[in-house]
């Protein structure tokens, strides 16, 4: 029995330690300093799309330029996530890459490419909409529900 | 000014989603569904337009424009088609979203491989 809490005390010392240790050598994210970052970085990408939109409003209408706008984004974000480069791009602009369509575009291209190696049609195509499909389900069931009720109101 | 306002309106909705990021267990995927569906409940209540026509870029960019896109065509499919259009008509603005972004994922899985 004294051996056992013994052992026992032991190992909570060794775990408190061990805290110790670990709190010193991580440092506690700060939240306010991320949220700034991903205010300025997801900023910088909705003046990219205001500058898009306004070359492409040259060509087509409005609604189409916006459209044209979340499609080049989502191309760039798809390239970006091929190259190996969109990581590296995330762990410094946080959040402001995941919220614009490229974190769409990012979370399809990288589970393809997760399942490249099991072949075309066990792989990539099984598992392609490995996340984003719960978007697009959401999206469908949201959006007809609410396409319903926008109909009756405006 | 439309800039300055795309710029504000982009940042704000992704220091907030930031946040939700940081102080829940939340992944990226789960906030991306969320902001999708809190898209389709704004454009059902007609305020995603007003959002657009006062900040521009600033809420066509964030992910939340697919639900307003989805939730547009359902409409349109509804007034011109009937209960059927609302089937009908749910995918076809976003359909571009989707159709390019299989596309071009295919593809460049097909060309790139991981890096480790």
């Amino acid at each position: 029995m004294n051996k056992k809490q013994l052992i026992a005390n032991n190992n909570d010392m060794n775990n408190e330690e061990y805290d110790k240790l670990i709190k010193k050598h991580i440092k506690e994210e700060n939240v306010l300093k991320n949220m700034i970052i991903s205010f300025f970085s997801g900023g910088l990408i909705g003046l990219l799309g205001e500058v898009l939109t306004n070359i492409f409003l040259k060509y087509n209408n409005l609604n189409d330029s916006y459209l044209m706008t979340f499609v080049v984004l989502i191309i760039i974000g798809s390239l970006l996530t091929g190259i190996g480069f969109f990581d590296k791009i995330l762990s410094v602009c946080k959040c402001g890459l995941i919220v614009p369509s490229t974190g769409f575009a990012n979370t399809m291209t990288s589970s393809a490419m997760d399942a490249r190696s099991e072949g075309f049609i066990k792989g990539i195509g099984a598992s392609i909409f490995k996340l984003t499909g719960s978007i697009i389900l959401y999206g469908i069931f949201f959006g007809i529900i609410f396409g319903f009720i926008r109909s009756m109101i405006l | 000014m439309n800039y300055i306002l795309s710029f504000l309106l982009c940042g704000f909705v992704c220091s907030i989603s930031q946040f939700f990021l940081e102080k829940s267990k939340l992944t990226p995927g789960h906030i991306n569904t969320f902001l999708v569906i809190i898209g389709c409940i704004l454009s059902g209540f007609g305020l995603y337009d007003k959002l657009i026509e006062i900040f521009h870029s600033g809420a066509t960019v964030p992910i939340m424009n697919f639900g307003h896109l989805l939730v547009v065509g359902a409409s349109e499919g509804f007034n011109n088609y009937g209960f059927i259009g609302l089937f009908k008509g749910v995918l076809t603005n976003a359909s571009a979203g989707i159709s390019i972004a299989i596309v071009v994922s295919f593809i460049i899985s097909m060309f790139f491989k991981i890096k480790n």
